[in-house]
């Protein structure tokens, strides 16, 4: 080998690159950081102030609380309000009733299949419950399945029914919410049991405190955190809830108002009101379970004896466990049956199942001049919106994983913030951002959606995917990196070569996730895009639902193809990332 | 040769380096040594690039390094933890610094075959990191910071997590390839025993201050203060003042007086405050009367370790570690009282 010492000229070259480093990669990446600010100041704080100031400020500008006190005073908006709260705090019940039993269940005993239908458990999270609403009309209507199977039964008379979805289907919205959203619940309840230390419960048990007396003395107290960081997320996410209450024709509820309000957004100012009512409560709701979950408790040494907690369960309380995860797992797929069902189906009223089945929606569907630029739209806006995610998440989290640089925390919570704000509320202020006369006019949706919508559906999915390129960053030690630098590679250089290679899993996993959403993101979607020719598949959706005869059937055809699609993108996420899917939704 | 020059550094209230001034001469082993949190990294990661100074500067044949960033330094790192990359194969690891500086391709495979036949790993250069062992991964570290002919060879702790045969096996590898290749090496360790016995030369570090820079034997001999005493090796710490000038220094611990060397460069006067330490080694003992100086202690216990045998003795007030090399345990009895001599030259006078 040669001498290792560096020669004299290597030495001059460097010398004369010291003025350059003197700046350093600082500048750039302060550079970054602006932009990223800059894109959350103007895609996210921007629309939402404006959306406030609607509420805030009169026709001349002075500062009013004129509107909100209306929206207080006003039978309808009163009613709305309480409407959603009553679905929401339903919602949230009913989720927690399916998901606790679930939870405690799965962290306690081992029994036949448990692994898959643990997996099977989590599938409705990703079934879009304004496409299930189809199926679960056409399963619980009056004239629906169920009745019928009453009927044929001997249970209910011929011109007896009973009413399943409840007043104003009130029960119908409930179930659908709840089917949908209980893991989530489920996920934050298995993480907060899992974190509770076994050590703890064998100290109670020690002095003399066990069963059902040890569960409300020390472990509700341990997962509480857990309980309020799973039920803010599904409280929020009922609340807001747009599509479900829309497909049941539920109308007074706050989130149709506001949606209904979209038509006189120029003139009327209530619809902001009830924007920043809506907004106020989620940031409310959400804000008090992050407190509530606080910073995770520090382990107690010696911990790591999960195994011993765990129980084998075999025979018939094995099978009893299994067939109640099986249970929960088919009736959250109800709908989705029922919407495959309504989508081969000739004709279906007033029978357990369709009389007589057939293809034709799905070549007519695929024929729509609704549907096929739906699907082509929806894939554009989708790719697009991932890859603003992706090229944002990975910024985000490489700054604050691998920088110093001051502030960086306001990106972490900047990138996360998007959770407490509903979708409704985001494109409602895009709405308002780009009216007649307003600094971003040129992006009005009613011309070309296209910006707006990748814009919203990014913004919306980027606590997704900037939660698992953190968690890849933090995974894949620094000192890779430092190594790669130390063997001659540029900043750059060692996260394109290292890094991004060891953390491609995450990435696509949360990429994945984004695309997948955004392919169904419903509110977006209803509100932003406004021409048919720029429908995305959930406003075709909905649209051919409006359809008298045909459409439902054509609707079910366009529902099942995107739960397809949905369903694959979501097993290759899972499939990259194994059990850590789960950690994505957690509160 | 690397050159440190009035090096601080501060990590908000945390001073983690103070002024430090270092010179490491070209081929030579140089070790950083101290206890956690010395400041020992901090310094090695300085010259790496990975941090930069509040004060001083870095040099690096005389030219200021102080403000490249690390890969435009030279330098080859081994990681304490190998920072092995483990989605390339061994022969990747080893060729990224080399693609790095866009070096021919047949360049690249010779110099890659060469670095690995050095670390006695030819044969497995296809392999998967997580496919090697604790060992093998280490002299893939090795490899790849050899393999780009680095201005100065830098080594994190670089056997703390091997266990303890191959530590003393790659410990000797790691000697011959430097003293090979005439590599100027910075290497960092907590470790007494690896830095005596392979280093150069060895700095003792504590709270961010360099303490003492010698030969192993000059440190471990002749150590400046109580901290490079206790920290290399075992001592008998005693207070005492100094009471006579000749040849010699008298020092009067209480009521007991011993008889010390002067040290070298080391001003003392008469009535001063000192402390001395005596190596536990360098007391001899013995039933019977001993030439020199030498005292009646009781023999308190006894430890016996196989080559050696740790006893501890009263003497007045004080109690006296002693260390027998080749130890026959049924000899001693604790209770008994036995002569513990020392040499004048072995007795340590130190700063407090």
């Amino acid at each position: 080998m040669k001498p290792f010492l560096a020669s004299k000229a290597t030495h001059a070259r460097r010398a004369k690159r010291r003025t350059r480093t003197r700046t350093g990669p600082r500048a750039p990446l302060a550079l970054l950081y602006v932009g990223i600010l800059a894109f959350f100041g103007i895609f996210f704080v921007l629309p939402i102030s404006t959306a406030l100031r609607g509420a805030f400020l009169d026709q001349t500008g002075a500062f009013t609380l004129d509107y909100l006190i209306e929206v207080f005073r006003n039978p309808v908006y009163l009613e709305g309000l309480a409407n959603a709260l009553k679905l929401a705090t339903a919602s949230t019940l009913l989720a927690f009733t399916l998901a606790a039993p679930l939870a405690w269940i799965g962290q306690r005993f081992e029994f036949p299949a448990k692994r898959t239908l643990s997996a099977l458990l989590l599938l409705p999270m990703m079934l879009p419950p304004f496409v299930g609403a189809i199926g679960f009309r056409q399963i619980f209507g009056q004239e629906g399945a169920a009745n019928a199977l009453l009927r044929a039964a001997g249970w209910l008379g011929p011109g007896q029914v009973v009413d399943w979805l409840g007043t104003g289907r009130e029960w119908g919205i409930v179930s659908l919410n709840a089917l949908h959203l209980y893991p989530i619940f489920y996920l934050n309840l298995v993480a907060a049991l899992a974190n509770v230390d076994p050590v703890l419960l064998e100290a109670a048990e020690n002095l003399g405190c066990s069963g059902l007396r040890r569960a409300w003395r020390v472990t509700m107290p341990l997962i509480l955190p857990g309980i309020f960081a799973g039920g803010s997320l599904v409280f929020i996410w009922a609340f807001t809830e747009l599509g479900v209450p829309l497909m049941f024709d539920y109308y007074r509820v706050t989130p149709v108002q506001i949606f209904e309000g979209i038509r006189d957004i120029g003139s009327n100012p209530f619809p902001y009101a009830l924007v920043a009512v809506t907004l106020v409560s989620s940031a409310l709701i959400y804000f008090t379970g992050r407190i509530a979950v606080g910073s995770p408790p520090p382990a107690a040494p010696g911990r790591g004896g999960h195994s011993g907690q765990v129980r084998s369960l075999r025979g018939i309380r094995g099978t009893l466990c299994s067939a109640l995860f099986l249970a929960v797992c088919l009736l959250a797929a109800l709908p989705h049956l029922g919407v495959i069902l309504v989508s081969v189906s000739r004709d279906w009223y007033r029978t357990i199942l369709p009389d007589a089945f057939t293809l034709q929606h799905y070549a007519l569907a695929l024929g729509d001049h609704l549907t096929v630029p739906a699907i082509r739209n929806s894939l554009i806006y989708a790719s697009l919106s991932t890859c603003i995610d992706l090229l944002l998440g990975v910024c985000i989290a490489y700054l604050v994983t691998r920088t110093t640089i001051a502030g960086r925390w306001l990106l972490d919570v900047l990138a996360m913030l998007p959770l407490a704000v509903p979708g409704l509320i985001l494109a409602f202020g895009y709405l308002a951002l780009t009216r007649r006369g307003s600094l971003l006019n040129f992006l009005d949706p009613t011309r070309n959606p296209l910006v707006l919508l990748v814009l919203a559906y990014a913004v919306r999915r980027i606590p997704y995917v900037v939660r698992s390129a953190t968690a890849g960053f933090q995974q894949a030690s620094v000192t890779l990196e430092e190594a790669a630098q130390n063997a001659g590679a540029s900043p750059f250089r060692a996260l394109t070569r290292i890094t991004l290679p060891l953390i491609a899993a995450n990435l696509l996993s949360g990429a994945l996730l984004a695309f997948a959403f955004a392919m169904l993101e419903v509110s977006d979607s209803l509100v932003l895009a406004q021409k048919q020719g720029d429908y995305p598949i959930a406003k075709a959706i909905y649209e051919l639902s409006t359809i008298l005869g045909e459409g439902r059937y054509l609707a079910a055809a366009l529902g099942v193809w995107a739960m397809v699609f949905l369903a694959v993108t979501v097993a290759a996420a899972s499939r990259l990332i194994g059990t850590k899917l789960g950690a994505l939704f957690r509160g | 040769m690397i050159t440190i020059e009035n090096l601080s550094k501060r990590f908000g209230d945390f001073r983690a380096l103070d002024r430090i001034e270092l010179k490491v001469e070209t081929g030579e082993l140089f070790f950083l040594l101290g206890p956690s949190g010395c400041g020992k990294t901090t310094l090695l990661r300085h010259v790496a690039g990975f941090y930069q100074p509040d004060e001083g500067r870095i040099l690096f044949d005389g030219q200021d390094v102080t403000l490249l960033p690390p890969h435009r330094r030279n330098t080859g790192m081994v990681f304490q933890n190998y920072a092995l990359w483990p989605h390339l194969t061994v022969g990747r690891n080893v060729a990224f610094g080399l693609q790095e500086r866009r070096l021919p391709k047949p360049e690249i495979a010779a110099r890659v075959a060469g670095a690995l036949r050095v670390v006695r790993l030819d044969h497995l250069a296809e392999r998967k990191i997580h496919e090697l062992s604790g060992g093998q991964q280490q002299r893939v570290a090795l490899a790849r910071a050899l393999v780009i002919r680095p201005a100065c060879l830098l080594l994190d702790e670089p056997l703390s997590n091997l266990d303890a045969g191959l530590r003393l096996e790659m410990r000797g590898e790691i000697r011959r390839i430097c003293r090979q290749f005439r590599l100027t090496s910075l290497y960092v360790t907590h470790d007494q025993q690896e830095a005596l016995s392979i280093a150069d030369r060895i700095a003792v570090l504590n709270a961010g201050k360099l303490l003492q820079v010698g030969t192993p034997a000059e440190i471990y001999r002749r150590p400046r203060n109580r901290f490079v005493a206790e920290f290399i090796g075992e001592g008998n710490f005693l207070t005492g003042h100094i009471v006579g000038r000749d040849a010699l220094l008298t020092i009067k611990l209480g009521n007991r007086s011993l008889l010390a060397a002067a040290p070298a460069g080391h001003a003392v006067s008469t009535g001063s405050r000192v402390v001395i330490c005596l190596r536990p080694e360098a007391i001899r003992m013995s039933e019977n009367q001993l030439d020199g100086q030498a005292w009646r202690a009781k023999l308190v216990e006894t430890t016996y370790l196989g080559q050696v045998a740790q006893h501890r003795f009263q003497w007045g007030t004080d109690s006296l570690k002693v260390a027998e090399l080749n130890p026959r345990p049924a000899r001693v009895k604790p209770g008994h009282e036995y002569y513990l001599g020392v040499n004048p030259e072995e007795v340590m006078i130190l700063d407090e």
